[in-house]
C-alpha cells in the first residue's frame, strides 16, 4: 500500500506551457474556506479554481491527477521575506570634501526609499523559488530589509516566468524598518530613527499640501520640488496602501504604533516575537500582524546559556506561544518567515503548533489571513470557485515532521519542485562565512569574547551573537567576497550601542575592525568545529 | 556573582497597587525642607504625602497600611540630573553636530536593570540624558523609575522640557574618532562648538520669521504654501522661546564663560551646567546668571578637561551662590548619590541639612520639580526610601522605596523573589538543555541511516 501511494504521488508532474485543466482526485482537501474534504476533487482551469468538492464531476477534458493519501491545500503565503533582494551596504554620508565642513541638517533626507518598489527590482534566483515552493509556499510578499523606509513590498506569485507575470498585487505596502544606520551617518541611533520617520512623513505631508495649492493654480506661487520619495508616501498619508512596521519586540511595537497614530496611517505589524505580552493591545486597537517564526535561540553554549538573565531566558521560551495566545484572543495573525530562512519556515510554524497553536488555525494563518491583511483575499487563500489556482499536495498533514511537498500548482500551472539530489547539493552548499565563530575584540578596556553563530542565505548575512557584549541578533549583515560586515547591539558596563564589525575571511579565521561609538578596535577570531 | 545578578533581573514586576493610604510610623523624618523629626508619621494618601509630623500628631485611618519604621530613617527620593539609564539603543544620535530633533522620551527602556537597582539606592527620579558626543544633542527626558510598570508611565508628562548641549572634549572628537574612511566630523576646536550653537540658534531665527510670514499671509485671506515642518528647528525655536530648559555638558571654565555670554547673546536660558568641574573658578558669573550646576564629587583627572577639578567645588558653588547638586552620569553612582552628598560635608563644611539637599531638593529644583518633589511636605509627591540607618553612613542601606506611594522596591520582597526567579530560571535551562538532547537523539538514528 505504502509502496504503491509514493509511486503515485512522485509520478512525473504534468510541466505545461500553458495552464490547462485538471482534476486533482484522491486526496483530502483542504480548502480553509470550510471543513476538510476526504476524498475530495479540485478542478483547476485556466489557472483558477474551477470547483472543489467531494462529489465533482470531471471534465471531459481534464487531466486527472490522482494523489490518493495525500493532502491538498492552497498555496501557503510568506507575507514578509527579502527574498530575492541582496543585502546592501548603505552608502556612507560625505567623501573627502565633506571633511571638516559644518554638516547640513539632515535635509534633504539622506537615501530615503519610499520610491523603491520592490516589483522593479526583485532578483529571484530559480534555486531560491524552488527552495521556497518545496516548503509549500507559492506566494511571498517581498520588500528589501535594507534601510528604514525598506520600500513599497510586492505580493508575487511563485510560478515559472518573468517578474511582470508573477506580480498579484503591486504596491502591497510601504515597509519601515527601525533600523539605525552606521555611526556617524544620520540616523545612528534608535531616537534618531524615530525622529528620521517622523521628518519625513512631515515632509511627505508638507508635499502633498504645496502640490495640492500649486496644481489647483500655479499662478504666483514658486513651483514646489519633484521628490520620487515623498511622493510615494502620498498614498500612505491619504491611507491607500499600509505601512508594515517590523518591530519585535513590545517597546517597538509600542514606539510604530505611536508614530501611526500620530500620522493616521494604515497600518500593520510584522516581527512581533513579543506579542505574547501584547495581546491586549492588539486586540484593543484591532491591528493585523505579521508574527515572524524566527524565534530566538539559545546559546550553543552552556555556560552563555547560564550567565544570560532570566528575562532573556523567559522571553526566549515565551516568544514561541504568540501564535497561540494571539489565536485565543482572535487577533488576525499571518506567521510569516521575516528575516529567517527558507528551509526555517515550516519547523518555525511547527514550533508555534508545539506552543499551543492548533493546525488549523496554523493553516489560517498561511493562507486566509495573509491574504485578507493584503487585500489580496478575493484572489487568494482558499482553495474556492474563481480563486487563482495555487495548490499544494503534500503526502503528509502539511505540519507533520515527515511531510513533504509532492507537487505545486501555481496560477493553476504544475511548477517544478527540486529533487533530492538539488535539496542535499543545496543544504550543503554553505559560505565559509557559516558557522559559529569564536570573536575577541580588543578594547582599551580588555579583550571582549563573542560567540557569533552566522547563516548566509540569498545574500543576506543574519544569526546571532553572546558572550561579553550582551546577546542578540546579528543586524546589517553582508558578505562580498571574502569581505563581511554585520552590526551587534553591543551592551557594555556603560550602555548599549552598535558595534560594526568589518572583517575579512580566510579559510576558518576571521580578523578586521570593530567601530563603535567610543573608538575602532580590532578583532579577530576563528570558526569552532 | 554573574549568576546572582541575573537572578535579580526580573524581580519585581508586579507591585501591590491596592493599598490607597499608607502610615509610616516612627521614623528619624529627613525632610530636607524644615529639618529632622525623631520619631516621626508620614501619612501617604493615593500618590501624595497627606500629612508629616510627629508621631502623635498623626493619625491614620483604620483601612491604612501601617509601615513600622522605628529606629529607621526616611529621606525623600533622590534625583539624579544626570543619567543614561534605561536608555534604549545608542545614547549618543552621533551622526551630526547638532541633533536636538531626536528624544529620549522616544527610546525609554523599562526593562533596564540598572533602573531598579537605582530604586535600591533610593534613586526614584532621574533626567535622562542624550550622550555629550555633539554640541547639542538630544531632547532629554524626566523620568520617575516606576519598575514593572510601561514606559509611557515613567515618563513625567508634565515635568518641563529639556535639551542636552555639551563643550569641549567630547563635542569636537578628541575623545573618539570615526572609523577610518569616515571624515572627522566638525567641529573639532571649543571655536566651533561656539559656532555651531550661534548658528543654530540664528537658523532657527530664520525659521520662526519664515512661519510668521506664512500666519501672516494665511490671516490677510492668502493661500500660500506652508513652508517645511523642521523638527530640529522647532525644538532650536522652542528654546528661544523659553519652553526648553538647557542642561549643558561643561568641564572648563572658558568654556563655561563662553556659553553663558553666548546665553545673553541669543537670549535662551541655561537651567543647569554638568560635570561643571571648573564651576569654583566662575561660581559667581554662574551664579549671577541664575544658572544651577550639577557636578561630581571627587570624580576628576579622567582627561585633560578633568584635570583641575578639586572635591571643594561643590562647596564653593553653593557658597558662591549656586543651585548646586550632585549627580551620577553613572548606573553605578546612580545607587549612592547619598555618598557623595554626604562627602560635601568634609570637602567645605556643609551642614548635614544642604548636604542632604544636594541630592533630593536641589536637584528636584534645577528640574524645576520642586513643588512636587525633592522633600517631605504635605501635598508633594510621595517618593521615598526608608533607610536601616543614616542616609550618610556607608553602613547605611535601603527597605523600602516608594514613588507616588507605591512600593517599587521593598528589601524583604526582593530576598524572597530571589528564591522564586532563581527556580524558574533553573526550570527554563533544565526544559531547554532536555529538549535539545531529546532533539540529538531523534536526529542521531537517522544519520546513521544516511
Amino acid at each position: 500500500m505504502t509502496v504503491l501511494l509514493i509511486a503515485v504521488l512522485i509520478a512525473a508532474p504534468v510541466l505545461a506551457d500553458a495552464p490547462g485543466v485538471y482534476a486533482i482526485t484522491g486526496g483530502t482537501v483542504h480548502p480553509v474556506s470550510g471543513p476538510e474534504i476526504a476524498n475530495g476533487v479540485v478542478i483547476i482551469r485556466d489557472g483558477l479554481v474551477e470547483a472543489v468538492g467531494a462529489n465533482v464531476p470531471i471534465p471531459a477534458d481534464a487531466t486527472t491527477i490522482d494523489v490518493k493519501g495525500g493532502h491538498v491545500y492552497p498555496g501557503l503565503i510568506d507575507a514578509q521575506t527579502s527574498l530575492g533582494f541582496p543585502s546592501a551596504v548603505p552608502p556612507r554620508r560625505g567623501g573627502a570634501a565633506a571633511a571638516r565642513q559644518p554638516q547640513p541638517p539632515p535635509t534633504p533626507l539622506p537615501e530615503t526609499a519610499a520610491s523603491f518598489i520592490a516589483m522593479r527590482e526583485i532578483k529571484l534566483v530559480s534555486d531560491d523559488v524552488e527552495s521556497k515552493r518545496a516548503t509549500g509556499v507559492t506566494t511571498i510578499v517581498a520588500a528589501p530589509a535594507f534601510g528604514i523606509f525598506n520600500g513599497q513590498s510586492v505580493v508575487l506569485n511563485l510560478g515559472e516566468g518573468d517578474t511582470p507575470s508573477r506580480v498579484v498585487r503591486d504596491p502591497a505596502a510601504q515597509q519601515i524598518s527601525f533600523n539605525p544606520r552606521p555611526a556617524w551617518t544620520y540616523p545612528d541611533s534608535l531616537m534618531g530613527v524615530v525622529a528620521y520617520i517622523k521628518q519625513t512623513l512631515l515632509d511627505a505631508q508638507q508635499y502633498s499640501a504645496a502640490h495640492a495649492i500649486y496644481d489647483r493654480n500655479p499662478s504666483g506661487y514658486r513651483r514646489p520640488e519633484d521628490n520620487a520619495s515623498l511622493q510615494a508616501l502620498g498614498p500612505v498619508l491619504r491611507r491607500e496602501v499600509p505601512v508594515v512596521f517590523v518591530a519585535d519586540s513590545e517597546s517597538m511595537m509600542r514606539r510604530a504604533e505611536a508614530i501611526a497614530r500620530e500620522f493616521n496611517v494604515r497600518y500593520i505589524l510584522s516581527g512581533v516575537r513579543q506579542g505574547y505580552r501584547f495581546a491586549d493591545e492588539l486586540k484593543a486597537n484591532n491591528i493585523p500582524v505579521l508574527v515572524s517564526v524566527k524565534w530566538p535561540i539559545a546559546p550553543t553554549n552552556k555556560d552563555d546559556r547560564e550567565e544570560q538573565p532570566l528575562r532573556i531566558i523567559r522571553d526566549r521560551q515565551l516568544a514561541p506561544t504568540t501564535p497561540a495566545v494571539l489565536a485565543k484572543n482572535g487577533i488576525t495573525f499571518a506567521l510569516v518567515s521575516g528575516a529567517g530562512k527558507t528551509s526555517d519556515f515550516i519547523p518555525g510554524i511547527r514550533k508555534a503548533i508545539d506552543n499551543g497553536l492548533s493546525a488549523d488555525d496554523a493553516l489560517r494563518a498561511v493562507t486566509i489571513a495573509p491574504a485578507r491583511i493584503l487585500g489580496v483575499d478575493r484572489q487568494l487563500g482558499s482553495l474556492e470557485k474563481g480563486k487563482i489556482a495555487n495548490v499544494v499536495v503534500t503526502d503528509k498533514p502539511i505540519f507533520v515532521k515527515e511531510a513533504k511537498v509532492k507537487r505545486v500548482f501555481v496560477d493553476g500551472r504544475e511548477s517544478k519542485l527540486p529533487t533530492e539530489e538539488e535539496r542535499a547539493r543545496r543544504a550543503e552548499a554553505t559560505s565559509p562565512v557559516e558557522g559559529t565563530w569564536n570573536l575577541t575584540v580588543k578594547t582599551p578596556q580588555g579583550d571582549v569574547s563573542i560567540i557569533a553563530t552566522l547563516h548566509l542565505e540569498s545574500g543576506h548575512l543574519t544569526g546571532t551573537f553572546s558572550g561579553d557584549a550582551g546577546s542578540g541578533d546579528i543586524r546589517g549583515g553582508t558578505v562580498d567576497g571574502a569581505t563581511v560586515e554585520f552590526t551587534i547591539s553591543a551592551r557594555t558596563q556603560a550602555e548599549t550601542s552598535d558595534w560594526v564589525f568589518h572583517g575579512t575571511l580566510r579559510d576558518s579565521t576571521m580578523d578586521g575592525t570593530v567601530s563603535t561609538t567610543g573608538g575602532t578596535f580590532q578583532f579577530s577570531g576563528s570558526k569552532s568545529r | 556573582m554573574k549568576s546572582l545578578i541575573a537572578i535579580v533581573t526580573f524581580t519585581v514586576t508586579t507591585v501591590a497597587f491596592a493599598q490607597n493610604v499608607t502610615l509610616i510610623r516612627d521614623a528619624t523624618i529627613l525632610t530636607v525642607s524644615h529639618g529632622k523629626i525623631e520619631h516621626g508619621s508620614i501619612l501617604i494618601r493615593g500618590t501624595k504625602i497627606a500629612a508629616v509630623g510627629p508621631n502623635d500628631q498623626i493619625t491614620a485611618p483604620a483601612d491604612a497600611q501601617i509601615v513600622n519604621a522605628s529606629g529607621k530613617f526616611v529621606l525623600p527620593g533622590i534625583v539624579d540630573t544626570h543619567s543614561h539609564t534605561a536608555i534604549e539603543g545608542s545614547v549618543n544620535e552621533i551622526s551630526l553636530p547638532n541633533t536636538g530633533m531626536v528624544r529620549i522620551r522616544d527610546v525609554v527602556n523599562n526593562e533596564d536593570i540598572d533602573a531598579y537597582r537605582e530604586l535600591a539606592g533610593g534613586t526614584t527620579t532621574a533626567l535622562m540624558l542624550h550622550g555629550s558626543a555633539n554640541s547639542i544633542g538630544g531632547q532629554s527626558q524626566i523620568a520617575k523609575w516606576k519598575w514593572g510598570r510601561p514606559a509611557s508611565e515613567w515618563i513625567v508628562e508634565d515635568a518641563p522640557r529639556t535639551i542636552k548641549f555639551a563643550l569641549g572634549e567630547n563635542p569636537k572628537s578628541s575623545n573618539f574618532r570615526p572609523p577610518a574612511g569616515i571624515p572627522l566630523q566638525y567641529p573639532s576646536t571649543r571655536m566651533g562648538v561656539e559656532e555651531v550653537i550661534r548658528k543654530s540658534f540664528l537658523d532657527a531665527r530664520d525659521y520662526m520669521a519664515k512661519w510668521d510670514e506664512y500666519d501672516a499671509r494665511k490671516k490677510r485671506g492668502e493661500n500660500p504654501i506652508p513652508p517645511r515642518r523642521d523638527l530640529l528647528m522647532e525644538e532650536m525655536a522652542d528654546i528661544l522661546r523659553g519652553n526648553v530648559d538647557v542642561h549643558s555638558h561643561c568641564y572648563r571654565s572658558d568654556e563655561i564663560m563662553m556659553l553663558l555670554s553666548l546665553s545673553d547673546e541669543l537670549g535662551f536660558k541655561i537651567r543647569e551646567l554638568q560635570h561643571v568641574l571648573e564651576g569654583y573658578k566662575v561660581a559667581r558669573e554662574i551664579a549671577a546668571h541664575g544658572v544651577g550646576g550639577g557636578t561630581f564629587i571627587d570624580w576628576w583627572g579622567y582627561k585633560a578637561e578633568a584635570y583641575d577639578a578639586i572635591p571643594y567645588n561643590v562647596a564653593l558653588m553653593e557658597r558662591a551662590g549656586v543651585l548646586t547638586s550632585v549627580n551620577s552620569d553613572s548606573d553605578e553612582l546612580a545607587r549612592r548619590l547619598n555618598l557623595d552628598a554626604a562627602k560635601a560635608m568634609k570637602y567645605g563644611g556643609l551642614t548635614e541639612e544642604e548636604a542632604l539637599k544636594l541630592c533630593t531638593l536641589n536637584p528636584a529644583t534645577q528640574l524645576r520639580l520642586d513643588k512636587r518633589i525633592g522633600s517631605i511636605d504635605v501635598g508633594k509627591d510621595a517618593d521615598l526610601a526608608i533607610w536601616n540607618g543614616h542616609p550618610f553612613s556607608t553602613y547605611s542601606r535601603v527597605d523600602t522605596t516608594f514613588i507616588e506611594g507605591q512600593i517599587y522596591f521593598d528589601r524583604q520582597r526582593d530576598l524572597r523573589l530571589r528564591q522564586e526567579l532563581a527556580k524558574e530560571k533553573a526550570d527554563r535551562l533544565k526544559k531547554e538543555a532536555d529538549e535539545a538532547a531529546k532533539e540529538k537523539k531523534e536526529k542521531t538514528p537517522e544519520d546513521k541511516n544516511d
